[in-house]
């Protein structure tokens, strides 16, 4: 409603993208964390134009060559081009960490908001839960997992959520709880206004910049996670086109093709940069002190 | 203050010497000048107050003297010479050596200003051992003895928390005595206090000044605390000083146009000047208003009420007994922790009463105010309506100004309207194009009237201000007063105002009651109040006040109570509505 009272919809829009860009403008890790991320992902999208390459194909007389005018980083053991490979194995790691995120971080963050408004016995038993499932190691409970269940995308993404949601809940309380204080809160509820209405109209939309912060850490973590999920030969199968499940594969062959093992090295080393970049850029940007919300874990 | 110091230790006779200092803000690539071109000098044993809204430059000028400047800030233009040395100039040793030792800092907020986690003996011995001082326990114990505090034994053995806030503040003077500073700064030193306390504090700061022959630069923006305490007032807006004049002269013959309109906006200020010796003035200024008086039935009424935190804390409201009649204002007075800002909340319905009656009856709507918020009918919701008093926090900083007036319409009404929000606003005093701003982008007096609008916007019976001018600057304040008395006049609202400052209640309330202890122990029209017999918590308040203008510090003695309930309890009716809780000396 209040649009009517706008002067023009275009004013209004040039308004709102200019302060979407002003933390860009402010922060420099911040353009360099996004601009490497935004990388990956048209690196991923355009994977089958650029490669020139099936990344599954085995070429079985033209193994572990050197970098040639048809392979630009050569070949591994099976003469796969590994170009090909590292371009399409980041397709399935950033999927897996997109979805594991974005899931992890929407529980958590709901959840969070909820059990900090709510402060009662629901607070307390959700809040045991999240103790307990912090308190085992999220590299074991995934083996567990994946050993049990198999490892299919969907497995894995589900797994990976359990593992953090509880930790995302955990720094969402704690923000949406300095936010409880807020008189804007204390008036909605003299209002009368129901609990979840509060949590969705005056909590969350405060909380969203810890949120914005979460998600780029967390995202960097699962990144590694899933790699070394694959490493150890629990993630994605072979011949799926994966980096942790590259490097494995290609590590006993180093001295020969050492493309093969630092190329996906130097492609998940850059993502993870990327968003460690974006995360802190993000809540110096946002002015949020990671270790203030106790995100150091 | 009225001592005159002849023979001056430095040189130039001068131990601050400001000389055409310009500092500016550096955000970007935007350049804000802050201070543009101020000068003064202080002469030791004098006091210069430095006075302006919150913006003005006035505590970045206060601290350029330590050598202090924001991140982002720098000198454009002009000197800072203190004890004759130019601060700017020095190497990092000597800045060291100036901060604590020739010029001292007393901040706002004692609380925050002492190590949480320190015993306060020990942050003392720090003061004297970073100035290479001897800091053995007499010498500690001595400048506690110094600030007046009671029992030093036991007070250096104990934590910041342990003390109370005036006690804080005395430390934090001790502190920055410690060294034996020819200049002090003070950066708001009282406005975390209670008057009773600031007072105290205040003649402590002045005697200390005196005895120490420091030069005091004072910062504030409460005209009574700067003209009590300076000897001359530096008006500063916008980075410039604007009047610069000995106090007495300022107030009777102000000369710049932003002084006379500061002066003006004083509450009560409209009311005949009050002599020095209490407020003993003629009835006529304050008569109530023949119409506020005529008997109708009240619109809220508590009785015998009783509210608690926990049920293993002591009450916070006890024994609460008050009505406010329609298109009445009663004022609830009282230092912080008296219960005044329970009784607010417990009537907006977010903590429950423990027992008592606590009933609304307005105007087709009627119910009981001991029931919290989820039990409260919609049209009791909407009758009672709150205003904060800190407009910042209340309201949501994501959420437009429209939206935050169209929501109480939606949920009250059943519809909102871009034109009755508009409309809303224009009541207000803002213009309808508001309501697609943020919070963020509001100065605090528009944020406070977008929170007032909001109230407006259910359509409320009773309104509660609970503190709403207190973060505001004395200009501002003025006109959200007004507002609300326009409003509350053209809408036939009542209201609940609570509020420390006695000034400020005299302007708006019909009656007062004065809390202490989460007990009522005066009640009455606000003239009957104010010209007294009075309570002697009521009177300890009313001497506490400063008004602006006076030169004198009251004699407030804010460590020891001078009274207690009567053993058979019970009230003094002094006739008109006017009664005061028995009591006995202490």
């Amino acid at each position: 409603m209040t649009a009517a009272l706008q002067s023009s919809p275009l004013t209004r829009f040039r308004g709102r993208l200019r302060g979407w860009t002003t933390p860009l403008r402010a922060s420099t890790a911040l353009s360099i964390g996004l601009g490497l991320i935004a990388l990956h992902v048209v690196l991923a999208l355009l994977a089958p134009v650029i490669a020139g390459h099936d990344p599954v194909v085995t070429d079985s007389t033209n193994v572990l060559s050197g970098t040639t005018w048809s392979h630009w980083l050569g070949t591994d053991q099976y003469g796969r081009d590994i170009l090909s490979r590292v371009l399409n194995g980041g397709r399935y790691a950033l999927l897996v960490t997109f979805l594991a995120t974005t899931i992890a971080v929407a529980i958590g963050t709901v959840l969070g908001a909820v059990t900090a408004y709510a402060d009662n016995w629901f607070d307390e038993v959700v809040m045991r839960v999240v103790d307990a499932l912090l308190s085992v190691p999220s590299i074991l409970a995934l083996l567990v997992v994946v050993t049990v269940f198999d490892s299919g995308l969907w497995v894995i993404v589900l797994a990976v959520t359990v593992v953090y949601a509880p930790a995302v809940t955990r720094v969402v309380r704690g923000a949406a709880r300095t936010v409880i204080t807020q008189d804007y809160v204390t008036a909605a509820r003299a209002r009368g206004e129901k609990p979840l209405s509060i949590v969705f109209r005056e909590i969350l939309p405060n909380v969203l910049d810890v949120v914005l912060v979460e998600y780029a850490m967390r995202a960097s973590w699962i990144v590694l996670l899933i790699s070394t999920l694959s490493f150890l030969g629990f993630g994605a199968n072979p011949p799926t086109p994966d980096w942790g499940l590259m490097v494995q594969e290609n590590r006993t062959a180093l001295t020969v093709v050492p493309m093969g093992t630092l190329a996906p090295i130097v492609a998940l080393a850059t993502l993870v940069i990327g968003l460690n970049l974006s995360a802190d850029g993000l809540s110096k940007a946002l002015g949020i002190d990671r270790a203030q919300q106790g995100a150091t874990s | 203050m009225t001592t005159t110091v002849d023979d001056v230790p430095t040189t130039t006779g001068f131990v601050v010497r400001v000389n055409d200092l310009a500092i500016s803000y550096t955000a970007g690539r935007t350049d804000v000048p802050v201070v543009r071109g101020v000068s003064f000098d202080i002469r030791p044993g004098r006091a210069l107050g430095l006075v302006g809204e919150s913006g003005s430059g006035k505590s970045t000028v206060a601290r350029a003297l330590l050598a202090h400047l924001r991140r982002g800030s720098r000198i454009v233009a002009g000197s800072v010479e203190v004890a004759g040395d130019d601060v700017f100039a020095l190497s990092p040793v000597d800045t060291r050596a100036l901060r604590g030792g020739t010029a001292a800092l007393v901040a706002q907020n004692a609380g925050q200003a002492l190590t949480p986690s320190m015993r306060v003996g020990r942050q003392l011995r720090e003061a004297l051992e970073s100035h290479g001082l001897p800091s053995g326990d007499d010498r500690v114990q001595e400048l506690v003895r110094r600030v007046r505090l009671p029992d030093p034994e036991s007070i250096v053995l104990r934590y910041p928390h342990q003390l109370s806030g005036g006690q804080q503040q005395r430390i934090a003077i001790a502190m920055a005595i410690a060294a034996r500073p020819q200049v002090l700064v003070l950066d708001e030193p009282t406005t975390a206090l209670d008057v009773v306390t600031q007072a105290a504090v205040l003649e402590l700061i002045r005697d200390l000044a005196v005895e120490l022959e420091m030069a005091i630069l004072l910062v504030s923006h409460d005209l009574g605390v700067v003209s009590s305490m300076a000897d001359e007032i530096a008006v500063m807006r916008d980075g410039v000083v604007v009047e610069h004049r000995p106090t007495a002269d300022l107030f009777a013959t102000p000369e710049h146009a932003y002084t006379r309109e500061l002066l003006a906006a004083i509450p009560g200020a409209a009311l005949a000047p009050a002599p020095a010796d209490g407020f003993a003035e003629s009835a006529g200024s304050a008569e109530p208003d023949p119409a506020a008086v005529a008997p109708a039935p009240p619109v809220v009424q508590a009785d015998g009420l009783v509210i608690r935190y926990a049920r293993h804390l002591p009450a916070a409201v006890q024994d609460v007994s008050f009505t406010i009649a329609p298109r009445e204002t009663l004022a609830v007075v009282g230092e912080s922790g008296s219960g005044k800002s329970t009784l607010a909340t417990a009537l907006a319905g977010l903590i429950p009463t423990e027992s008592g009656t606590f009933r609304f009856a307005g105007d087709g709507v009627s119910g009981d105010l001991a029931e919290p918020v989820s039990g409260r009918s919609l049209d009791l919701r909407r009758a009672v309506q709150l205003v904060f008093q800190n407009a910042d926090t209340s309201l949501n900083p994501r959420r437009t100004v429209g939206a935050a007036i169209a929501r109480p319409l939606k949920l009250f009404t059943g519809t909102a309207s871009a034109e009755r929000v508009g409309e809303i606003l224009t009541e207000v005093g803002l213009s309808p194009s508001f309501a697609a701003r943020l919070p963020a982008q509001l100065s605090g007096g528009q944020r406070q009237r977008v929170g007032i609008a909001r109230a407006l916007a259910a359509g409320p019976q009773l309104v509660i201000a609970d503190e709403i001018t207190t973060a505001l600057d004395v200009r501002v304040q003025a006109e959200i007063l007004q507002l609300l008395a326009d409003l509350q006049r053209d809408k036939g609202l009542s209201c609940l105002f609570i509020s420390h400052d006695l000034a400020v209640v005299r302007g708006v309330a019909d009656r007062v009651a004065v809390m202490t202890g989460g007990r009522i122990v005066e009640i009455g029209p606000t003239g009957r109040v104010f010209a007294g017999p009075n309570h002697p918590y009521t009177r300890q308040l009313l001497d506490a006040t400063l008004e602006p203008g006076t030169t004198e510090l009251p004699d407030v003695q804010d460590a020891v109570a001078t009274w207690r309930d009567a053993a058979g309890g019970g009230w003094r009716d002094l006739g008109d509505g006017h009664s005061i809780r028995n009591w006995e000396d202490a």
